[in-house]
């Protein structure tokens, strides 16, 4: 198994590009869509007929109350040359008692601003409403005011330790995401070695060696697993103490899902290692397939994004899926070995089938 | 030594090895000759317990290595046909790899490391990057990595394919030494006729999975003693003319080379004059008649009605 080992040292020594890259990749991701999870939608908004600067000022305090939004005031001409030219997604036109959204699309965000005005003004007429039925309109608004201020009920949320609840933290979940994901490559192309060697013949010369081929698959797998793992390692280390990301307080935990990840992908790299006969035709499956399990198994998305069972169950097969279950709720959540053990399963699970059908696929072909 | 018995493998149904019985003596250089898919590399194969036989045995000094394959890898040194090396690392980090695989000892192996590479005389080239070699230095390492455990037996499939002249001479000059100094067994397969017949005390013949004929240099040539070989070179020939070459009694065989036809024919008979007699008839010259004694190639030519390079 050592001189094996040593071989693909020798080799990543020589060569040490892919997984720099990747790594460097991971970091890039990281901080490109992590960081702009958590910025506000900016909305461009104008006045309509009729409405007074003050009123224009009233809508636009009520409308950016909370934080998700960022509507700015702009003229009519602007906000629509803007959007016609498809500099901005939509603008907002604000009337008396009404609004207006003008977009040159539906969905996405131009929903998401919809819905929230909706709500907002909602709200605000229902108010003005009640008000014109009282002998005091500006009584009314003060003690609204008040009762809004300071309401009878409050709901207070934390967590079950009693610290405060903090909000989801998207950045953290791309972090694992890309982090997971691009680990998934590395590992690929390395396990990839054992067709390579297979192909050019050095496999059936160390065969001919008193080497057992059970230390030959224990060579190049420990080496795949164990550089998945330094490369997984280096980049949430550079995140935890470089760059100040909460990973939460058992590094331990998060270290043991990373390394049965690893040897997940390991055994999924060597059932499609089974499958091809080239190492060409393994890189090509491998680079066309393994991007598409990230978006299916909601890894780039909100929790929840995903609803459609189908897409749903598509995600349970992959490992990536369980391992971010795991990660995320022990990073964010402070989940311990119960919480997390049936991800852990699922993982275990498919490192026995993959392994055992891709060596079994690896021997037949060589047979 | 070793010897083959009947030895058959079939793959989905199609038999590619039918039947092979070989043997060879302790020191004995033997070569395994037969064109493209003749079945050759699949005899090593299963020689060197790589693949399991279909039918058949093989033995190591009477004892069957099929079920026990440890006792002839440990004997067995095998140069595949294909350069299997690490490409990233150096001629010397690739022996360093293949004698670990043998666990030598760090000493052993460093002795050996240069040992093998005085052989193949590339001592002063080993730090640089296989990738970086010829062709024909890359089969040379190829060998060197087959030699570091001492091997008894050394099989050597196809080792001189696709190099330069220089290469090639350096190739056969390292079995030569290893096969008369060192006294180690050779089994070397080639569809160089030339090289089989330089380096070779006996030979075996294959083509399409059977042996077709074996024994040693002279023993084959006098399957075609009865029979002389003629170039004759024409001023243009066509279809018509090979015919009636063809159809003269004491011709045998008829083939277009690039020199002009080649002609295989009874002895001592009187086909010049009517080869000529033929040609004269479709008004063609003849330029050039030279008659020699058959080669092994045309010993090939006459068992398998085609060349060793179709």
């Amino acid at each position: 198994m050592v001189p094996v080992f040593l071989a693909q040292w020798m080799k990543e020594k020589r060569s040490p590009y892919l997984v720099l890259i990747f790594c460097i990749l991971s970091i890039v991701a990281t901080l490109l869509f992590g960081s702009s999870t958590g910025m506000k939608i900016k909305v461009d908004a104008f006045p309509g007929e009729g409405l007074t600067a003050v009123e224009v000022e009233q809508w636009l305090d009520r409308l950016n109350e909370g934080g998700s939004f960022d509507f700015t005031l702009r003229s009519e001409e602007k906000a629509l040359s803007d959007v016609k030219q498809g500099r901005s997604d939509m603008a907002v036109k604000l009337l008396k008692d009404d609004y207006r959204v003008i977009s040159v699309m539906e969905g996405g965000n131009a929903n998401w601003v919809q819905q929230h005005l909706q709500v907002i003004y909602t709200e605000q007429l229902k108010i003005n409403a009640v008000a014109q039925h009282t002998n005091d309109a500006a009584q009314f608004r003060d003690s609204m005011k008040v009762y809004l201020e300071q309401p009878p009920l409050t709901l207070q949320s934390s967590k079950p330790t009693g610290e405060e609840l903090q909000s989801y933290n998207m950045g953290l979940q791309m972090l694992f995401g890309f982090t997971l994901f691009l680990v998934m490559f590395t590992v690929g192309f390395k396990v990839n070695a054992v067709t390579a060697e297979r192909v050019s013949g050095i496999w059936n010369r160390v065969i001919l060696s008193p080497v057992t081929k059970t230390e030959m698959y224990f060579g190049h797998l420990t080496y795949s697993t164990l550089i998945g793992i330094f490369q997984i390692t280096i980049i949430f280390v550079l995140f935890k103490y470089l760059l100040g990301y909460d990973l939460g307080v058992n590094f331990g935990l998060l270290f043991v899902i990373s390394m049965l990840y690893i040897v997940s992908i390991v055994a999924m790299s060597m059932l499609f290692t089974g499958m091809f006969k080239t190492p060409e035709q393994f890189r090509a499956f491998f680079s066309s397939v393994v991007p598409i399990m990230p978006p299916l198994s909601g890894v780039y998305m909100p929790p929840g994004t995903i609803t459609s069972e189908i897409l749903l169950f598509i995600g349970q097969l992959f490992p990536i899926k369980h391992a971010m279950d795991a990660l995320i709720g022990v990073s964010m959540y402070q989940q311990g070995w119960d919480d997390i053990y049936l991800p852990l399963a699922k993982l275990l699970l498919m490192t026995v089938i993959f392994f055992g059908v891709g060596i079994n696929l690896v021997e037949r072909r060589n047979g | 030594m070793l010897e083959t018995v009947e030895l058959s493998k079939s793959f989905k149904g199609k038999t590619v090895v039918d039947n092979v019985n070989l043997y060879l003596e302790r020191g004995e250089s033997v070569g395994l000759l037969g064109p493209n898919g003749a079945g050759k590399s699949t005899t090593i194969s299963m020689i060197s317990s790589l693949l399991v036989p279909s039918q058949g045995d093989v033995r190591l000094y009477g004892k069957s290595i099929v079920k026990n394959p440890q006792e002839i890898r440990k004997v067995l040194g095998v140069v595949p046909q294909d350069i299997a090396l690490y490409e990233e690392l150096s001629a010397y980090e690739n022996l360093v790899f293949f004698g670990r695989i043998y666990r030598l000892s760090k000493t052993t192996l460093e002795h050996k490391i240069q040992e093998v590479l005085e052989i193949v005389g590339l001592r002063d080239r080993q730090k640089e990057l296989i990738k970086t070699y010829s062709g024909g230095m890359k089969r040379r390492i190829n060998i060197a990595a087959a030699l570091l455990h001492n091997p008894q037996i050394v099989i050597m499939d196809e080792p001189t394919v696709g190099i330069d002249p220089q290469s090639r001479n350096h190739i056969l000059e390292t079995v030569k030494l290893l096969n008369r100094e060192k006294g180690t067994t050779v089994l070397y397969t080639s569809h160089y006729m030339e090289e089989v017949e330089q380096l070779c005390n006996r030979m075996y013949i294959m083509d399409h999975g059977k042996v077709i004929a074996s024994g040693t240099k002279e023993e084959l040539g006098r399957i075609l003693s009865s029979e002389d070989t003629i170039l004759l070179q024409l001023d243009g020939y066509n279809e018509a003319v090979l015919a009636s070459i063809r159809a003269i009694e004491s011709v045998r065989q008829v083939e277009e080379t690039v020199q002009g036809l080649k002609l295989i024919v009874t002895k001592q008979s009187r086909v010049l004059s009517a080869i000529v007699q033929c040609a004269e008839c479709h008004g063609v010259q003849v330029n050039n008649v030279h008659v020699q004694t058959p080669s092994l190639e045309d010993v090939f030519l006459h068992l398998t009605g085609r060349t060793l390079r179709d």
